[in-house]
């Protein structure tokens, strides 16, 4: 449709949308001050940081020296530094993967309708809104080789934290148990949106429950799924609190993940530096994820 | 009219900011107001550890009337990297309470202020022990007063070893023997903690100063000896698995419930242990020797804040918090042995006379070892970790331990 419009007025117009915008942008300025502050500025503060000489000398007088690359090839050069980023793949991708499992189950259970339903939901919840601090303190214990409650279920006395592979699941389960509820609230509201009349039909044509859900359910929460799994990587692989209160990154640094290897390298070592270039690696891995991601849902909504 | 209401009001908007930015700034000398600020790591002022410094502060406020003395808690963990962080924005406190082993890494990086001139006015550098003297020195300056110091020593249940017919080990070997005929059913003979990170790592070096060796020459016969010995009482069940996620906290707790029989800790859980277990029947017995009985020195000195605006404050406040007199009823009370020896104590407490007499072996990181002492120490618990839990034999794990320790001395 096109309107034609006075060269005249278009112009007042204009001056006055300008006059009216830049007021507007005005009631801007807080958010942008406090996103720029809070944000933006450490973050590139971190960045800039992995480029310099920082030690502890060099924080107190603010004043570092450009060392290029220096710091990367340091880290990329050291065996602990691949062996934590391996160590946070292996945390990240069976966090994600037993969150989106469990997560899938119950929403695929609170789907149906039973009474009682909202009440369990909003409980489960708890998981999720509880502050890590406490959940992963109760998992310590719950964990813990000679009063721990699980050994006392199992009569075993096996010390969970305390051997690396225990510990590696430990934290995992510890941490996709906080993480489910969430990405059932996810999933659920995507199976919330597939149309009933589908499943109709597909039992006028004779399939069975599995078939529904594999060929219906599934293909049709995609999407869904994607960003549940994308943003559970995302705060699983940046994941400090969890496994620092559970394990320390113990034992013999079996579960020592990326943010808590750069923990250890500023704030024990103070290595500022070199700890920068771990916190930037934890920027850029889930960035380059988000750029696929949105890539291939991109083709998917061309296609 | 419109746009000219809008500029004065960014205007007076910029004004603000700089206002704010100025006063954040503290230009203003505070000496003359006779305020100093103290942080420390102890506790706040309902806390047992904590209580005592903020009673001895308020004695030292009221004997200075132009005076006072804002006490500031910060949890350790978070201590050093806030005096970092402080330092950064220039705004360190004027009395800080800092691990004896950090004075160097704080010295180092001119986060405190040299005494050296002040002590020397003093003159009561000879009343120190040598080893807590020592920790405040960095290329023959002074950076700290030692302020308490507290030793590692050995507790035993009385009761269980009376049954058990142990007497308290006096060698690393009838630890060991000890140790396992203490251990029965839901019971371990020692508890210790080997938590991940510096604070696993004080049984380690106690172990291996034992046998002789230097805490940065690990990978030698003495390291291995005593490693190896850890390691053995680990495996054979006579420590606890679980002492690898223990912290000193769990250790103490383990004895308390009487599921250990022995536990080496500091003193700091003395009066603890009375008060939340009064029905405990303990007494403590100096560390097992082998070739040394060396214990780990725990400690903190005050030093005075590189930005500090009341120096001559500050050092009135460190020297009146120091005097024998002073310390002779806080120390006690705070669970903690004097840094120097012309405090008399008057407790008769016998628990407190074995800590005594074991600070005398105390060991603390050389000039050369303190800036790297958190890494150092890291890195041998993960040696104690990795041979403890089978992953690599003792000398496969000094090795990789030495290898680490050279490679942070050498920066």
């Amino acid at each position: 449709m096109a309107i034609t419009v006075p060269q005249e007025r278009l112009l007042t117009s204009r001056t006055t949308l300008r006059r009216n915008n830049a007021a507007e942008y005005l009631f801007l300025v807080p958010a942008v001050l406090f996103v720029g502050f809070t944000v933006l500025y450490p973050l590139a503060y971190n960045v800039v940081q992995s480029f310099q000489d920082v030690g502890i000398a060099q924080i107190v007088s603010g004043q570092a020296k450009y060392v290029g690359l220096d710091n990367y090839a340091d880290q990329f050069g050291r065996p602990e530094f691949w062996e934590s980023f391996g160590i946070s793949l292996v945390y990240t991708g069976g966090t994600v993967l037993v969150t989106f499992v469990a997560g899938l189950a119950l929403a695929l259970f609170f789907h149906r309708d039973f009474p009682g339903r909202n009440v369990l939901r909003a409980l489960l919840l708890l998981a999720w809104v509880l502050p890590t601090v406490v959940s992963a303190n109760v998992w310590r214990w719950l964990l813990d080789g000679t009063y721990g409650l699980l050994n006392t279920v199992l009569g075993t006395e096996i010390f969970w934290l305390g051997a690396p592979s225990t510990a590696m699941i430990a934290v995992v389960l510890a941490s996709a148990w906080s993480f489910a509820p969430f990405a059932m609230i996810l999933l659920l509201a995507g199976l919330q949106g597939i149309s009933g009349s589908l499943y109709e039909a597909a039992r006028i044509d004779g399939a069975g429950a599995w078939a529904q859900f594999r060929r219906i359910t599934l293909p049709l929460l995609k999407p869904v799924s994607l960003t549940t799994v994308l943003l559970c990587f995302i705060s699983t692989f940046k994941t400090f609190d969890t496994v620092f209160l559970m394990t320390q990154g113990g034992p013999g640094g079996a579960t020592e993940v990326l943010p808590v290897y750069a923990y250890k390298l500023a704030f024990s070592f103070y290595k500022f530096d070199v700890a920068a270039v771990a916190t930037t690696m934890l920027l850029v891995v889930p960035v380059v994820l988000s750029v696929f991601y949105f890539r291939s849902l991109r083709k998917e909504e061309l296609a | 009219m419109g746009v000219r209401r809008r500029l004065v009001a960014a205007i007076g908007g910029l004004g603000l900011l700089a206002g704010v930015a100025a006063c954040g700034g503290g230009d203003e000398p505070e000496g003359a107001s006779g305020k100093l600020t103290l942080w420390q790591y102890y506790g706040d002022p309902s806390s047992p550890t904590g209580k005592p410094l903020y009673d001895l502060v308020k004695k030292y406020d009221d004997a200075r009337p132009d005076v006072t003395v804002d006490v500031r808690f910060i949890p350790y963990d978070d201590f050093n990297r806030t005096l970092l962080q402080s330092a950064a924005a220039k705004e360190l406190p004027d009395v800080a309470l800092i691990g004896a082993f950090d004075t160097a890494t704080m010295a180092s990086a001119g986060i405190v202020q040299d005494l050296g001139e002040r002590v020397g006015e003093w003159g009561q550098q000879d009343k120190y022990f040598k080893t807590s003297w020592a920790t405040t020195q960095v290329e023959g300056k002074t950076y700290g007063i030692p302020h308490v110091a507290d030793a590692y020593a050995v507790y035993y249940n009385k009761q269980l070893l009376q049954q058990a017919g142990v007497q308290p080990p006096t060698t690393w070997a009838e630890m060991e023997t000890a140790a396992k005929k203490l251990t029965a059913q839901g019971r371990t003979g020692l508890a210790i903690s080997g938590i991940e990170g510096p604070e696993g790592a004080t049984v380690p070096i106690i172990r291996m100063l034992a046998a002789g060796a230097s805490i940065d020459k690990v990978d030698s016969a003495e390291g291995r000896a005593g490693l190896d010995q850890l390691a053995r009482m680990i495996k054979a069940g006579s420590i606890s698995k679980g002492a690898l996620t223990w912290n000193e906290e769990d250790a103490k707790n383990q004895f308390a419930n009487g599921k250990a029989a022995m536990m080496i800790n500091s003193a700091t859980y003395v009066n603890i242990l009375r008060k939340e277990n009064p029905k405990l029947q303990w007494d403590v017995a100096l560390l097992p020797k082998d070739r040394t009985g060396q214990t780990f020195l725990s400690a903190e000195n005050l030093a005075i804040g590189a930005t500090s605006t009341n120096p001559d404050g500050a050092w009135d406040l460190i020297t009146w918090l120091q005097q024998p007199a002073e310390l002779q009823s806080y120390l006690p009370v705070r669970n903690k042995l004097a840094a120097r020896n012309d405090v008399p104590d008057s407790s008769n407490d016998p628990v407190r006379k074995v800590f005594a007499q074991q600070l005398e072996e105390a060991w603390a990181p050389d000039e050369k070892l303190a800036p790297k002492a958190s890494e150092v120490m890291t890195h041998l618990q993960a040696a104690l970790q990795a041979s403890a839990s089978g992953s690599a034999s003792t000398e496969d794990a000094l090795k990789a331990a030495q290898k680490a320790i050279d490679d942070s001395l050498a920066k």
